[in-house]
């Protein structure tokens, strides 16, 4: 029993902290906000202090096999605690300045957080689910909590009639594996799966919905319709959260799913993904040119980043699926920096959220500019960066597995990519400023947010032990 | 010193500079030239050992995951372009010095010029293919910042960003090639590349990759089709041009195709592409030059016909023209640099670039003249110059060489073409701005620089000199050396003499040197009138349209993408998702196929087929109704609902129907309640349906047909079949003796699965208090505050014996008496109803759940009728404390458990004998049973009394509507 809490105690952590300040948030008076704020960031470090110690090299399967606790959960679930805290800082002013700055903002993203935690370490069908609805309608909530204004209302009720949708998708289809197999545990089905049993018919047409259930988390064409919508409609600090940690629960979704319990069916998702790769990357970066708005922007951005993604995830070997994770990480880390300077240069009743917002900000300030400039180019993948080796690695996966031909593709759309992340590279550099008024941002936040651009940098030039915990970590729990 | 100390100890220098203070512009002049020389003279110290062919290696652990080394590899070829960098760079250090404002904050300035350079360093000393991508992106990386920090003109914007694009983009083509060249040879390393000559030009995927790495080297050197940015580059600084795009970054391109020559070249690809690309360069860039006003643009033009003559020499796959290639690379680099420079005196003394305005400065300028007219001459390749030694070498190639024989005549042609403009252009900046009479109207007045400005212009000139006088003696063992490793490992024999007597290549030499001077004594009159605007002919082939045309198509590609894929109404991108599905099942379906299973099938009967295709006519309809007509598609649904209660009837499971029976009608009246916002009816377009508009609704029909079809199909499919294994067999057997129940479903949620039963019944009032919290606040919307039609047909002045229940003075007044006083009567009935249903839950239909809706229900029809305030005055429910009692019933049953010693929530059957009644036996889950029964009516009459208050508050005035709560 020990050892199966033990498993779970990162989850707790973050279930109890939630419910706690919940309740204490509701004694604090508006005007001390920050002390829920601060109990929140307090909650984030404790459990990473947990994750860290509880730490074991040996996959531990609990609560007889829903829950597994490996090395790819635990390194997944510190990024995600890392990404939600730097979300609270970077947001921090934000919130405040649009009223939202409240307890529930804390306590749904610390569910949500609680849902991708319990994706990451799922074990069985149902657990991953259950984790995904956690995540997900904390999500919507999130979206939704700036009341005042359609855009956020709007995009919620979008993001959740399609979640629904692909939620019952995704029912179906584990409803169908569960038919054919007789079983929900992943590692049962993997085995019946690889063992050659069940009605083939009925697990391909579950891997059909299961796969398109995961496409739409993953936001991939065509299932990317929520993407652009939602990024743009909600309140930015929300974005942020939802263009991050989020990608980690998906990418342990998909890995855990589809390399672990379908991995009998390999043959059948490979060509699915090469179909869902290659329209996202196309399609993601053709669409971004015409956007003018840069969440919307960034939006097709991850659509083409997801697309990346599973580039690497395809080639369905060890080299694929470290490099697929390491592609999530970076595009994660490279996310928060991104969402991070347009929060930084948003400010009460200006929401910095166009692209013409960032005209010549190497004026206004040529440190900022640097930073996101770093972004622009990790996100369209050019060394010195992080972006940079997360393509080769996905690129050079896809390569070795024979996938030659989507990797030229994939380099090409990528051109067609770095034709807008530079231009808003030319926006801050050679155009002059709109507006001359002073970035102002709290300290913790700029400090913050300028390690975060850095990391960018010196992750790119020493990519080596991101590249090393991510081999380990999908070694031990897949090979 | 380590090869690998010296790669750091740019970029070392770099942070150390960028920490300077702002207005330290000697210091970070002094530090950056030191780190400059520094290197030069490390680098000069390591000659001996690459001489013959020596090769040094140094390598570190850099991705092990990956199988990547960060190694450093210099050969002499490598080499030779280090001394090119770094020597440059000391000497365009030691300019810009000079060159550069006290007012701008220089120290960033320098700093970034040493990142360049240690990046330039990068790309000529990588030992694998990544890292040579790694600091060829680093070098695009740091131009740019170059240029954009110090920037003072709009022009620079559009160039700026062409520049990066082009290079940006080429550079990931070069990725791309390196990693097909990578998968080709098994690995990045370059010795391992430079060693699989056969295997890289017999695998399938050569052509590609060779194409996408041309791509990268052609962008990088702006060569043909790619020439147009360089040009419009020269909006940066005069230093930043002097490095960047004369001596070092454009010379990437050019390193790149060498040092992948001994494996890459000798292919017919290789000919037509690289020849090609560097033939049409080479002639065009020179046509354009001479056409050129802006002193700096001249220069640009020439310096891409100059990379286009080294590209070309190495296209030609002859070993004799690689060293060629290697030769003028040295010579231009020196040459080229220095006219820079010089652009950059004139420039920084007189105020203007302008040679239409620049007359007769040798009279002010004599020694800033002479080192112009000198470092000119060599770039129009005159007889003891460097320039005049490689171009010669060119001619004879071009000559010598054997090919188709209209590439035999074309080529010498073109050389010679080259050579007259280049005549032309030479004579253009040297002798049309430094003689005749000096011009009057310049913005400064012009004087002889700085000493030290003039400095490193000087030494570079020095140099073109004694290369040209003594070849062999000056520079032969460094072009050995280098050009050792770019032929592959036998150098072929050629000789550095400056005489070679009077032959063929000579003879072109002397028609370009008197067609070039016939050609500017024509030209020259015609420039300085200005009335030429543009360049004849060549501007139809300019780049720039097409690189504008093709951001033109991209755009319009984006918005049909848009259009495609980008759509923001709910309703399509449903549809999508909806497709994507049953594409993918589809598709899934191939190969399989799918049939019905073998389990027996019940048969038919007239009754049930009849029940169902109402059902099914009520579905569609309710469909067909949703968008028009809300209440009647609301009681079609109704309809169908209970189509499905009585199936289930039908089926033998009365417990079910009767939840579901339950179910349906509460969420009946949620909708009902919830309908009062929405206008009842919404008349159907005025207008005829379009052509467009059938087509789009048939298509949407026949995608609700199919995937409606497809789901049914497999439901059918899924329910003809025995399940594997079923749990219902086990929950059968043992609900009676273990649960003490007969009926299983009632067992199974009070006993079995009660730990799921406890968590739904907590979810059931939290979401009852989250509707609650939510509609709390709920203002509806002014327009639908107004009396329903009903009560507003009649005039407010007419009579009626109709009377509003909620005005009326007694309950025995007013419309809806009837139903009224009936649902009053059910209250009692219905509570009995529910003991009932209670009671017997745990052996026959029925159940707390059931009971607790039944009361909720007869509840809420209390509501409906009489009106909430006329409720409210009599009775107040407490859903609130319904569902807190529920609950802590629920709990307190299951912890009771734990106080015996049991696990949480496990049932005790108690036997009583009851007087009358007899034996009763009753089981402790009864108590957990009463806590759903109660938390059910609290949970579902909060909800629905929440959304019954909207009608009181729409009522009151907006003043006072603010102190209203639930």
């Amino acid at each position: 029993m020990k050892t199966e809490l033990n498993a779970i105690l990162p989850e707790i952590a973050v279930l109890v902290s939630a419910c706690v300040i919940l309740i204490a948030d509701l004694f604090v008076p508006q005007a001390k906000r920050h002390v829920s704020f601060w109990l929140t960031q307090f909650a984030l470090l404790a459990t990473i202090w947990i994750v860290v110690a509880t730490a074991q090299v040996a996959p531990v399967r609990a609560f007889s096999g829903m829950v597994v606790d490996d090395m790819l959960s635990d390194v997944l679930k510190l990024f995600a605690l890392v990404a939600v805290s730097l979300m609270l800082f970077y947001s921090r002013a934000y919130l405040m300045a649009r009223g939202l700055f409240r307890g529930e903002m804390f306590v749904l993203t610390l569910f949500a957080l609680l849902g991708m935690m319990v994706m990451m370490s799922a074990g069985s069908f149902l657990t991953v689910y259950l984790g995904l609805e956690l995540m997900s309608l904390s999500l919507y909530a999130l979206v939704a909590m700036q009341r005042d204004s359609s855009a956020p209302s709007e995009a919620a009720m979008k993001y959740f009639v399609l979640g629904a949708l692909a939620s019952g998708m995704l029912l179906y289809g584990v409803s169908m594996i569960y038919g054919a197999t007789g079983s929900v545990d992943l590692d049962r089905v993997a085995e019946a799966t690889l063992g050659g049993q069940g009605n083939r018919t009925l697990l391909a047409f579950g891997l059909v919905f299961v796969v398109s259930g995961i496409a739409f988390k993953l936001g991939v064409v065509p299932y990317h319709m929520w993407v652009p919508d939602v990024y743009h409609g909600a309140p930015t600090a929300v974005t942020l959260l939802i263009g991050t940690a989020p990608k980690l629960a998906a990418f342990a979704f998909t890995l855990r799913v589809l390399a672990g319990a379908l991995k009998g069916l390999e043959f059948d998702w490979q060509g699915m993904l090469v179909v869902l790769a290659l329209l996202s990357m196309v399609l993601g970066n053709l669409v971004a040119i015409a956007q003018s708005n840069i969440k919307r922007m960034l939006a097709y951005s991850t659509i083409a980043n997801m697309g990346f993604m599973l580039m690497g995830f395809l080639a369905a070997d060890l080299n694929g699926y470290s490099a697929a994770l390491f592609y999530t990480v970076a595009y994660v880390l490279t996310s928060l920096a991104s969402f991070g300077v347009v929060l930084l240069l948003s400010r009460e009743g200006f929401e910095a959220d166009l692209i013409e917002d960032f005209r010549g900000l190497n004026r206004r300030s040529p440190w900022w500019a640097f930073i996101m400039l770093l972004v622009m180019f990790s996100l369209a993948g050019v060394p010195p960066t992080l972006g940079f080796y997360a393509k080769f690695a996905v690129l050079e996966a896809a390569v070795n597995q024979g996938f030659v031909w989507l990797a030229v593709v994939a380099v090409l759309t990528s051109v067609v990519g770095a034709f807008y992340y530079l231009r808003i590279v030319k926006l801050m550099y050679f155009d002059d400023p709109v507006d001359d008024s002073p970035i102002v941002a709290r300290g913790d936040a700029r400090a913050l947010l300028s390690a975060n651009g850095i990391a960018l940098l010196v992750l790119g030039i020493l990519p080596q032990y991101l590249m090393g915990l991510c081999t380990l970590a999908v070694t031990q729990s897949y090979f | 010193m380590s090869l690998a100390l010296l790669l750091a100890l740019p970029f070392v220098g770099s942070v150390a500079a960028a920490l300077l203070p702002t207005n330290a512009r000697n210091t970070a002049a002094t530090w950056t030239t030191a780190v400059a020389l520094a290197c030069v003279v490390q680098f000069g110290l390591m000659f001996p050992e690459v001489r013959d062919g020596g090769v040094l290696r140094q390598s570190f652990h850099w991705v092990p995951d990956m199988g990547l080394e960060f190694s450093i590899r210099m050969d002499g070829f490598a080499w030779m372009f280090a001394m090119l960098i770094s020597g440059i760079g000391t000497l365009v250090a030691v300019y810009a010095r000079y060159y550069m404002s006290p007012a701008d904050p220089v120290p960033r300035f320098f700093s970034l010029f040493l990142a360049f350079m240690g990046a330039m360093q990068g790309i000529v000393l990588s030992g694998n293919l990544i890292q040579l991508v790694f600091f060829w992106e680093l070098t695009s990386l740091f131009s740019f910042l170059l240029i954009g920090y110090w920037h003072h003109r709009s022009d620079a914007r559009r160039g700026a960003r062409m520049a990066l694009v082009v290079t940006g983009t080429g550079g990931l083509c070069l990725f791309a090639g390196v990693l097909l060249l990578g998968r080709i040879v098994g690995s990045y390393d370059l010795d391992a590349v430079l060693g699989a000559r056969e295997v890289i030009h017999s695998h399938p995927l050569y052509p590609p990759m060779l194409v996408l790495v041309l791509l990268g080297a052609l962008t990088k050197s702006a060569q043909f089709p790619f020439q147009f940015w360089l040009p419009r580059a020269m909006a940066a600084p005069t230093p930043v041009s002097a490095y960047l795009h004369s001596a070092t970054m454009v010379k990437a391109g050019v390193f790149l195709l060498a040092r992948l020559w001994p494996v890459l070249a000798q292919s017919e690809l290789w000919f037509w592409v690289v020849t090609g690309a560097g033939a049409l360069s080479l002639l065009l860039a020179a046509y354009a030059a001479m056409f050129q006003n802006d002193l700096k643009r001249l220069l640009a033009y020439s310096t891409i016909s100059h990379l286009g003559l080294i590209t070309l020499l190495l296209g030609l796959n002859s070993e004799l023209a690689a060293v060629a290639a290697v030769f003028h690379i040295m010579n231009h680099a020196t040459f080229k640099a220095s006219l820079f420079m010089a652009a950059g005196v004139i420039d920084h003394e007189t105020g203007t670039r302008d040679i239409r305005r620049l007359d007769g400065l040798y009279k002010v300028m004599p020694i800033t003249g002479t080192l112009a007219l000198v470092a000119s001459a060599a770039m129009a390749g005159v007889p003891l110059l460097n320039g005049f030694l490689s171009k010669e070498m060119f001619f004879s190639e071009t000559v010598y060489l054997s090919s188709y024989p209209w590439v035999e005549l074309a080529l010498p042609l073109i050389a010679t073409l080259a050579g007259i403009f280049a005549v032309v252009y030479a004579l253009r900046f040297s002798f049309d701005i430094f003689f005749g009479p000096l011009s009057t109207d310049l913005p400064r007045e012009p004087h002889e620089p700085a000493r030290w400005m003039r400095v490193p212009i000087e030494l570079l000139v020095l140099a073109c000199l004694v290369v040209g006088v003594a070849p062999a003696w000056s520079v032969g063992a460094f072009l050995d050396a280098a050009a050792l490793p770019v032929v592959g490992g036998t150098l072929p024999e050629f000789s550095l003499a400056v005489w070679h007597g009077f032959n063929a290549p000579f003879a072109m030499s002397l028609v370009a040197m008197a067609g070039g001077i016939a050609g500017y004594l024509l030209l020259a009159p015609l420039l300085e009138s200005g009335r030429l605007r543009r360049v004849p002919i060549m501007d139809r082939f300019d780049g720039r349209r097409l690189f504008d045309r093709s951001l033109v198509a991209l755009g319009a590609l984006s918005r049909g993408g848009v259009r495609v894929a980008g759509t923001r109404r709910l309703q399509m991108q449903l549809l999508w998702v909806v497709v994507a599905c049953l594409v993918a099942a589809f598709a899934a379906l191939q190969g399989h196929g799918v049939g019905w299973g073998d389990r027996p099938r019940v048969p038919a009967s007239l009754e049930f087929v009849l029940l169902w295709s109402i059902g099914i006519a009520c579905a569609i309809g309710a469909a067909v109704q949703a968008k028009f007509h809300r209440l009647a598609a609301l009681m079609m649904m109704a309809v169908a609902g209970l189509v499905v209660c009585l199936t289930f009837a039908w089926f033998s499971a009365p417990d079910l129907a009767l939840t579901q029976l339950a179910v349906e009608v509460v969420t009946t009246v949620l909708f009902l309640l919830g309908l009062r916002w929405l206008p009842k009816r919404i008349p159907e377009a005025v207008r005829h349906p379009t052509l467009r508009d059938r087509a789009r609704r048939g298509r949407d029909l026949a995608i609700a047909l199919a995937a409606g079809g497809g789901l049914a199909a497999l439901s059918y499919a899924m329910l003809t079949r025995l399940a594997p294994q079923s749990i219902s067999p086990f929950f059968l057997s043992h609900a009676l003796p273990e649960g003490g129940g007969t009926n299983v479903v009632n067992v199974m949620l009070v006993d079995f699965r009660s730990l799921d039963t406890l968590g739904e019944i907590t979810v059931l009032g939290a979401v009852a208090l989250a509707v609650y919290a939510l509609l709390r606040r709920f203002r509806p919307p002014r327009e639908s505050v107004e009396a329903p039609r009903q009560q507003r047909v009649l005039p407010a002045d007419l009579k009626t014996d109709l009377v509003n229940p909620r005005t009326a003075p007694d309950t025995a007044l007013g419309y809806l008496v009837v139903p009224a006083v009936l649902s009053r009567l059910i209250l009692p009935i219905a509570g009995l109803v529910a003991v009932h249903l209670f009671m017997r839950g745990h052996n026959q239909p029925g159940g707390g759940f059931v009971a607790g809706l039944v009361v909720a229900i007869a509840l809420i029809a209390q509501y409906m009728v009489a009106g909430t305030l006329w409720v409210e005055q009599r009775m107040n429910p407490h859903p609130v404390r319904w569902i807190a009692a529920g609950l802590a019933l629920a709990v307190l049953t299951g912890l009771g458990a734990l106080a015996w010693g049991y696990p949480f929530l496990t049932t005790h059957t108690a036997h009583v004998a009851l007087p009358l009644v007899g034996e009763v036996h009753v089981p402790s889950a009864i108590l957990f049973d009463i806590g759903v029964f109660a938390a059910v009516i609290g949970a579902t009459l909060l909800i629905l009394i929440a959304l019954a208050h909207q009608s009181i508050r729409a009522t009151r005035k907006p003043a006072t509507a603010e102190a209203g709560g639930g």
